[in-house]
């Protein structure tokens, strides 16, 4: 509740209680419980609301049922990250490589016309004890398949990147709409206080091409908004500002406290006041955890040189040890008990098309060399130190991108088009089936032909294993009651441990 | 064939019975259970708007009529009902739903238990009509005493009724800043407070409220409101996210708008037919939307984006004006209200000929600046009379040397001697560095036809072709099309041929060409080039070619001037120069604005969309508005414009129960924090019924006998008692009515970002009050084909105006106030969330533009109440809460600044909560 104080509280504890204890009348305490115990309600129709605490908006909720995980890693890889040269092994494009894909001839994709059926510019070798194929752009993370629930069927509705970001990251291909995180924290809040309940760390090259849309709350008080920083750049505010001496601060937070405190006593029983009060106290806890959290100095040489934090020499290098500190970042976060940790890589379009995001219409080689360097090797470090941590026991961990890539080459170049009609996601951690694929694309990997999967089926997969309901969770909105599924979406009950 | 044979080719069979779901065992209830699933996969064809086989499926009492061949469920049997056996496809020749994967056996399985179960539902007669929302009923004129002791009335019998009253009228210090923080969205200065506080005149307080009402910042504060309401911003969002430099007239159209106090029919109709209206600038609202300029030549997406561009359009309409979740209708008839698919396209034929780009608007001009207008054209014909004697010399010039014009990017001719040729090609060799375009290629014959055409039979080849742009395909360079739309682009740089095959050999003596006839684009032109024609014998021979050209560097007067004499030259180019000046004085004149307004084209047929899919049209539908609601119903080839007009004139008909409703509504909840009707854009059966049935009907009849005025309605409530009172809580009032939703106090709250930024502006001194005009910015913007924001650092002066003024980028927050629940601009936000989150605490604590502000107010106290600290104090007091500091906040101020200094009681005092929240 919202009368915690803390050491690091900018008001002495007797105080505050004095004041603000008696600020919340007992009627409203006891509306406020009775709320909340709707939660538990044996009710099994109709929309759930939390109800949200004011004073402490992140307060930790109960979920819907017994979750399976208590926390959501989720990794985006922006641009479109092709499924055919990563996870989606398709023999058929060695056997007719450089040949037309049949029934295709009239095919038109995001950028027009197509050539001929090219076979990845990379090895697939059998992986882990399950012998997945894995192609080598991502060794690393190849010699984990056996902890990996592939879902080899996903689809998309948008073949743009915007709409594509938006819809796997929102539910929604329009601008706007609230963010996977921000309804995971806007149902179950989080475990600890002192760090953001929803952290975005956006990619060292900058924000993804959808931008904050992937972790906005919408329409969703911003209480629910994903706090973004990253290894590289601290949360903005967070510092005291220089000019100011721990001493001076110190008063200045002092004197606003007993203002405020004076103020309140004036309009006893005000919720919203008492809130803005905690909500100092919360962003002074902040200011003492986000830096530690953020502190890398702690980690062993090993660790920063098995994540490959300790490259340096080159752009690609530099970039791939920003990625790298931005996954230790999420680990440590995850460690800490914060509900949702969104980690991107790529960013938005710059320099021309695929250059900084895995949007690869020209030379695919090229460009996909590029950013399996950058992304495997971190990753899969991430996933190992998760693993030897416990972290998975509790943390679901989601890879996902907006749509995959065609088969083919683009007619007069050396890349893949757009291609929202089948790619692949997988999860892994607590509550997953494991090793295990779902669904899969037809002979050529252009279309998901088994067990057709969406993401509306995929969000709903991922609220379940947090002990949501998809189709209850829901929030009223401009006369709909708004659900990150909208009406659609099936819980993949197969890929269920 | 037999059945063995069937089975051994795989076809899938069906057997009976043995496919047949069983029965559900649990309880199952129509509305929550059965009425989805037949909502999903029947209703489409068995609904309200359409009964074929006279069967419907959408209501319990129909189902038990049954269909024009019979009953369709036998009660208890579900086994041996026909409804069960045709979703379970039973019978080999007759499957329902026709199309899709019909009902899954679970879906089966419900059906059939509630037939097992008796077919149990709601009261038929309940059940045999979705009852009207509320709020589609008549405007009822209760019986109430007039003016403003109508509100304090019926909010006081509401009072009574919970054992509540009134609190006492709040201090003059506190009223007076509790009117301009609402109405003005700033605090009053010290000599404002000061003034009414000394006021004796018996009505001090409507005189202030007047003059409250006649002040300029009241129209930019309702403005930002309006601006949630429409999701108005500016820029195109999703992630090319580009900046539209030329909508804030319309930003200003509706400031000035309630600024003036426009009726409010007419303000809506202009912002839905403005350009029928003589209020150009109003259309604005019409694409204030996003707008997805990534475009592809895969039409799924191409067809998908416009939908939603127009879903938004009509459903921002609807919550906007009306209260009704208009988009709620797109994929299926509306769960809710009644409101049909039907009606949603019938809405979209009237907005589909709304399209997102910028349209130039006529300026008005006073007659002095027309009588200027009249002088410079005609100092311009002299000018120009004088120029083209020069031109002509040097084409003179020219022409005696053998030199044709130079190739331009609009259209240029070929003559020659005729020729018989079976085909011809265009080899382009140098095209300004990139990819040439030629948007037509006509090759006339003798007898002065284009045999180049397609239609002609003849048959286009490139050596290549740019991919991904439908618009630049090679079949335009003979589709008689001209235009940069209808064009063909090698994918060649500087390169690149084209050949047009005869059906049959021709003889051939001109051609046309061109790079855009619209004349929109001047890139790409084939400066180099050579035109040859196959002739019958298989050999090529050229027929015309750039060299002769003159060079087509420069504008085309300057390549021809260089044919002049120095002395010419030099007195053209003076010449020139003046022209361009008087040129320029003209275009400020006369400046016809391209504003951000959309423009209109003349739409197609419009047919509504099974399950919104714009794939699978189904039946054309007219122009109209919601059928149930007095529907207007308007001929297929009724003109675009007057589709707008008809819907306008619909939505303020005083007869439309629901326009003024949700005006007053939306005024309520500004000044008091929470409408009347607590869901603002939905007035429906998803929305919540009104507080105050009799008071919100009372005020919309007052607000159209008013001439829709909106501040004759703000000047009653903030004249009302339930205004004035005081805001302090006590007892009885918490424990009844926490919220104080029935006004038995004015309810706090915190102010919004834009307030909180400008009256911080207000207290340091350093406001900039400058009205209208281009925006300003808090982002760096880099231009590239997305653009990106980045956060200035560092503001200053450029951008102290009011936040009203700052260019919204959708999706990127202001990195201080963005925190504060302030909108994104993509989705409608008829209501503020209210949060309180430490990211805002540490935003207000640290950002850089709090503690500049400190600085700078800090520096205002020095300077104007001296060097006591006390009387710094209490000016700041009383610049940032209207009122003096007790002795116990002064003491502690004064310690603080003698401790720490100004500065930092400064930044305490922007964190207060008073400072912050309107009391």
């Amino acid at each position: 509740m919202f009368l915690r104080t803390g050491p690091n509280s900018i008001l002495p504890r007797r105080d505050f209680l004095g004041s603000s204890a008696a600020a919340l009348s007992g009627m409203a305490l006891a509306q406020l419980l009775q709320r909340d115990g709707l939660l538990a309600s044996d009710q099994t129709h109709g929309p759930i609301r939390p109800a949200i605490d004011a004073a402490n908006p992140n307060k930790a909720r109960k979920p819907h049922f017994e979750p399976k995980a208590k926390q959501v890693l989720m990794i985006f890889c922006a641009g479109a990250c092709s499924h055919l040269d990563t996870f989606d092994y398709k023999p058929a494009l060695w056997k007719y490589h450089d040949q037309p894909m049949p029934g295709a001839d009239k095919l038109i994709t995001f950028q027009g016309a197509q050539g001929t059926l090219q076979k990845s510019p990379w090895e697939f070798r059998p992986r882990g004890e399950s012998g997945k194929m894995v192609s080598d752009l991502v060794g690393q993370l190849g010699e984990l398949v056996d902890q990996f629930c592939f879902i080899h069927s996903l689809t998309s509705k948008t073949n743009t990147h915007g709409p594509g970001e938006n819809f796997m990251n929102t539910g929604y291909t329009l601008d706007g709409f609230p963010s996977v995180g921000a309804w995971t924290t806007y149902a179950l809040g989080s475990e600890n206080d002192n760090l953001p309940a929803y952290v975005a760390i956006p990619d060292p090259r900058g924000v993804p091409q959808s931008s904050g849309n992937c972790w906005n709350p919408g329409f969703l008080p911003a209480a629910f908004q994903g706090t973004d920083f990253n290894a590289a750049a601290p949360v903005r505010n967070l510092a005291r500002p220089k000019q100011w001496s721990e001493t001076a601060d110190k008063n200045t937070r002092e004197f606003l406290a007993q203002l405020n405190r004076h103020h309140l006593e004036k309009y006893p029983g005000d919720s919203e006041l008492a809130a803005r009060i905690s909500a100092y106290e919360l962003a002074a806890r902040m200011q003492l955890s986000v830096p530690e959290v953020s502190d890398l100095s702690t980690e062993s040489p090993e660790l920063l040189k098995e994540y490959g934090a300790d490259l340096s020499g080159s752009p690609i290098l530099n970039t791939k040890a920003g990625y790298a500190r931005n996954c230790i970042l999420a680990r440590r976060l995850i460690e800490q008990g914060v509900r949702f940790v969104q980690l991107f890589n790529g960013a938005y379009q710059v320099g021309g098309e695929g250059t900084s995001n895995w949007d690869g219409h020209k030379i695919l080689k090229d460009q996909y060399t590029i950013h399996g360097e950058i992304f495997d090797q971190p990753t899969a470090a991430l996933l190992r130190d998760m693993k030897r941590r416990g972290l998975l026991e509790n943390t679901l961990v989601v890879w996902c991108t907006e749509f995959g890539r065609m088969p083919t080459f683009q007619a007069g170049a050396k890349g893949r088009d757009h291609n929202p009609a089948g790619f692949t996601g997988w999860l892994a951690g607590a509550g997953v089936k494991a090793p295990y694929a779902y669904g899969a694309t037809d002979e050529f990997g252009y279309k998901a032909a088994e067990k057709v999967a969406t993401v509306y089926d995929f969000h709903a997969t991922i609220l379940h294993l947090l002990g949501l309901d998809h189709e209850r969770l829901s929030y009223y909105h401009n006369g709909i009651e708004r659900r990150l599924t909208d009406v659609h979406g099936h819980v993949i009950q197969e890929v269920l441990s | 064939m037999s059945f063995a044979m069937l089975l051994s080719l795989g076809f899938p069979l069906r057997v009976f019975s043995q496919e047949l779901a069983p029965a559900s065992t649990a309880e199952i209830r129509f509305v929550e259970d059965v009425q989805p699933i037949l909502d999903k996969h029947c209703v489409e064809c068995h609904g309200a708007s359409k009964q074929t086989s006279d069967l419907r499926l959408d209501l319990r009492s129909a189902i038990l009529k049954g269909s024009g061949n019979g009953a369709v469920i036998q009660i208890h049997k579900s086994a041996e009902s026909r409804l069960i056996e045709v979703v379970a496809g039973l019978d080999p020749d007759y499957r329902m739903p026709p199309e899709g994967p019909g009902l899954t056996a679970e879906e089966i399985g419900i059906l059939r238990g509630w037939i097992d179960q008796g077919a149990r539902g709601p009261d038929d007669q309940q059940a045999l009509e979705r009852p009207l929302p509320w709020s589609f009923k008549p405007i009822a004129k209760p019986e109430s005493p007039s003016g403003v002791a109508a509100i304090d009335y019926w909010l006081e019998r509401k009072l009574v009724e919970k054992g509540l009253m009134f609190s006492p009228p709040a201090e003059r210090p506190l009223f007076i800043r509790r009117l301009y923080l609402v109405a003005l969205g700033v605090p009053p200065t010290p000599a404002e407070v000061e003034q009414f506080v000394n006021d004796s005149r018996s009505d001090a307080v409507e005189q202030l409220v007047d003059r409250v009402l006649a002040d300029q910042r009241y129209g930019e504060r309702l403005a930002r409101h309006w601006f949630d309401v429409i999701r108005f911003a500016e820029s195109n969002g999703f992630e090319t996210n580009r900046v539209r430099y030329n909508a804030w007239p319309f930003r200003d159209y509706v400031i000035e708008s309630f600024n003036k106090d426009k009726p409010y029919d007419q303000f809506v109709s202009e912002q839905i037919a403005g350009d029928a209206l003589g209020a150009d600038l109003g259309t604005g609202f019409l694409v204030a939307g996003t707008f997805d300029i990534v475009k592809s030549p895969d039409i799924n997406l191409t067809l998908m984006q416009r939908q939603d561009e127009l879903a938004d359009l009509i459903n921002t309409t609807g919550t906007a004006f009306l209260g009704l979740t208009l988009g709620c209708a797109r994929c299926h008839d509306h769960k809710f209200d009644p409101i049909t698919q039907k009606d949603f396209y019938a809405l979209q034929a009237v907005f589909a000929g709304v399209n997102f780009a910028e349209r130039a608007v006529r300026r008005e001009r006073s007659p002095d600046e027309k009588e200027k207008v009249d002088a410079i054209t005609a100092e311009l014909a002299d000018v120009d009379q004088i120029l083209s004697g020069y031109i002509a010399k040097a084409e003179q010039t020219s022409a005696a040397m053998g030199l044709r014009a130079a190739v331009n990017a609009r259209q240029n001719e070929e003559s020659f001697e005729p020729v018989t040729a079976v085909a011809v090609r265009f080899t382009i060799q140098e095209s300004g560095g990139s990819q040439p375009c030629i948007d037509e290629w006509e090759v006339y014959n003798t007898d002065g036809k284009n045999v180049a055409l397609a239609s002609f039979g003849s048959k286009a080849n490139a050596s290549s072709t740019l991919p991904g742009y439908a618009i630049h395909q090679l079949e335009h360079i003979n589709d008689g099309r001209t235009g940069n739309n209808f064009s063909w682009i090698s994918n060649e740089t500087n390169g690149g041929h084209v050949e047009v095959t005869f059906p049959a050999a021709q003889a051939i003596q001109r051609m046309v060409w061109g790079r855009d006839r619209s004349e929109q684009f001047k890139d790409r032109v084939s400066t180099k080039y050579s035109i040859e024609a196959k002739k019958e014998d298989g050999t090529w021979i050229e027929l015309a070619n750039g060299s002769n050209r003159r060079s087509a560097s420069g504008s085309a007067s300057e390549a021809l001037i260089a044919f002049l004499s120095e002395q010419d030259q030099k007195d053209f180019k003076q010449l020139s120069a003046s022209r361009r000046e008087l040129q320029q004085g003209l275009n400020k004149l006369t400046d016809a604005q391209t504003v951000w307004l959309g423009t209109f084209n003349q739409p197609g047929t419009i047919h509504r969309l099974y399950r919104g899919d714009p794939l699978m049209p189904r039946e054309e539908v007219q122009p109209g508005t919601v059928s149930s609601l007095m529907g207007v119903e308007l001929r297929k080839d009724t003109p675009e414009q007057e589709r707008r007009i008809a819907l306008a004139k619909w939505i303020v008909d005083p007869a439309n129960p629901l326009t003024s409703r949700v005006m007053v509504n939306r005024l309520w909840q500004f000044t008091f924090g929470t409408g009347i009707v607590d869901t603002p854009s939905d007035f429906g059966g998803n929305g919540t019924p009104p507080m105050h049935p009799e008071l919100l009907d009372w005020l919309a009849s007052e607000f159209m006998t008013n001439g829709w005025s909106i501040k004759h309605i703000h000047r009653q409530f903030f004249l009302s008692k339930a205004f004035r009172q005081s805001s302090q809580p006590n007892a009885q009032g918490l424990a009844v009515d926490a919220d104080a939703r029935f006004l038995w106090r004015f309810p706090p709250r915190r102010l919004e970002a834009e307030a909180i930024r400008d009256s911080m502006l207000v207290a340091s001194g350093v406001i900039d009050y400058r009205m209208g005009g281009p925006g300003f910015y808090l982002q760096r913007v880099e231009q590239d084909n997305v653009y990106r924001y980045f956060p200035k650092e560092e503001v200053g002066p450029d951008e102290y105006r009011r936040m009203v003024y700052l260019t919204r980028i959708r999706q990127e927050q202001d990195p201080v106030f963005g925190a504060f629940d302030c909108p994104s601009g993509n989705q409608v936000i008829p209501k503020r969330s209210r949060s309180n989150t430490p990211l805002q605490a540490l935003n207000l604590f640290n950002s850089p533009f709090v503690l500049q502000q400190s600085t700078i107010l800090a520096e205002r106290l020095q300077r104007e109440a001296g060097a006591d600290k006390k009387a710094q104090v209490q000016l700041a007091f009383k610049l940032m809460m209207g009122r003096e500091a007790d002795p116990y906040e002064a003491e502690l101020s004064v310690d603080l600044i003698e401790r720490e200094g100004a500065e930092a009681f400064c930044r305490a005092m922007f964190n207060a909560s008073e400072f912050l929240f309107v009391f």
